[in-house]
């Protein structure tokens, strides 16, 4: 069995907590302690696929599809070099994501990841906090027998 | 006119103020810190920081008495209750009296990130 949207998901989360000066590093946690920062979470992101290309058709509906994920990666940090910092986190985040052997592997020949963008986000705390908030797209089979 | 500093302030300060050193000179704030989520992250709202705003409040007029000049407030490094901050902002916060008989509020940030 195989589920490659949480094997991607999963190995984010490995991904993240593995960058330089990370402290915390979870999944689908909305709150973050200032006391933990720099920190990070992967949220897991909306699928879509390409059920609807064929819906008139009478291709079984266990054929294979095409679907593409898009997980938000949140880091956050303070300091009052929050800026310079959070670009150092970013480079190192898109670095690890894009290059990642076991990532490629998952989403296959015919599969793919982007990096679509970032935002960024400012405010005070105990200090200076910043927030930076990646998405990346990983297109992949979606094959019904390996469920 | 009534003077709103002795009759509301310092009775106030009296009662709830803490010793503080701004500088190296020794006055009474009070301590504003106060725990709130910060929510600093993202446009779809998906992660928040919790975090806490430092803050205290000291008399205008007190601070002029002991030579603290308004010119050095920001940077100011501000000890009180085992914590020492650095004033990152301020809000001046008038009386009846006019803005140099009112309170002050110090925004602070952690000194040792300054």
């Amino acid at each position: 069995m195989t589920d490659r949207r949480e094997e991607i998901l999963e190995r984010l989360v490995a991904l993240v907590a593995a960058i330089p000066n990370i402290r915390w590093a979870q999944r689908n946690n909305p709150d973050i302690p200032d006391d933990q920062l720099p920190a990070a979470s992967v949220f897991d992101g909306d699928e879509e696929s390409n059920g609807d290309i064929d819906i008139g058709s009478s291709r079984p509906p266990n054929r294979p599809y095409v679907v593409r994920m898009t997980p938000e990666i949140i880091i956050a940090e303070q300091s009052n070099e929050v800026g310079s910092d959070l670009a150092t986190l970013r480079v190192e985040l898109i670095k690890r994501v894009l290059n990642d052997a076991a990532l490629l592997a998952t989403v296959g020949t015919n599969g793919n990841i982007r990096y679509l963008g970032c935002q960024t986000d400012l405010g005070w705390g105990r200090s200076l906090q910043g927030a930076l908030q990646a998405q990346f797209t990983f297109k992949y089979p979606l094959k019904i027998e390996e469920l | 006119m009534t003077d709103y500093g002795a009759v509301l302030f310092d009775p106030v300060y009296a009662e709830l103020g803490v010793p503080a050193v701004m500088g190296t000179t020794e006055i009474t704030v009070i301590d504003n810190i106060r725990a709130k989520p910060l929510a600093i992250v993202t446009s779809t709202g998906a992660a928040e920081v919790r975090s806490m705003g430092p803050s205290a409040f000291a008399r205008v007029y007190e601070l002029v008495a002991k030579g603290i000049a308004r010119s050095t407030w920001l940077g100011a490094t501000l000890a009180f209750n085992g914590k020492t901050w650095a004033v990152r902002s301020y809000e001046l916060r008038g009386s009846p009296n006019g803005e140099d008989a009112g309170e002050v509020l110090f925004l602070l940030k952690e000194a040792a990130a300054s």
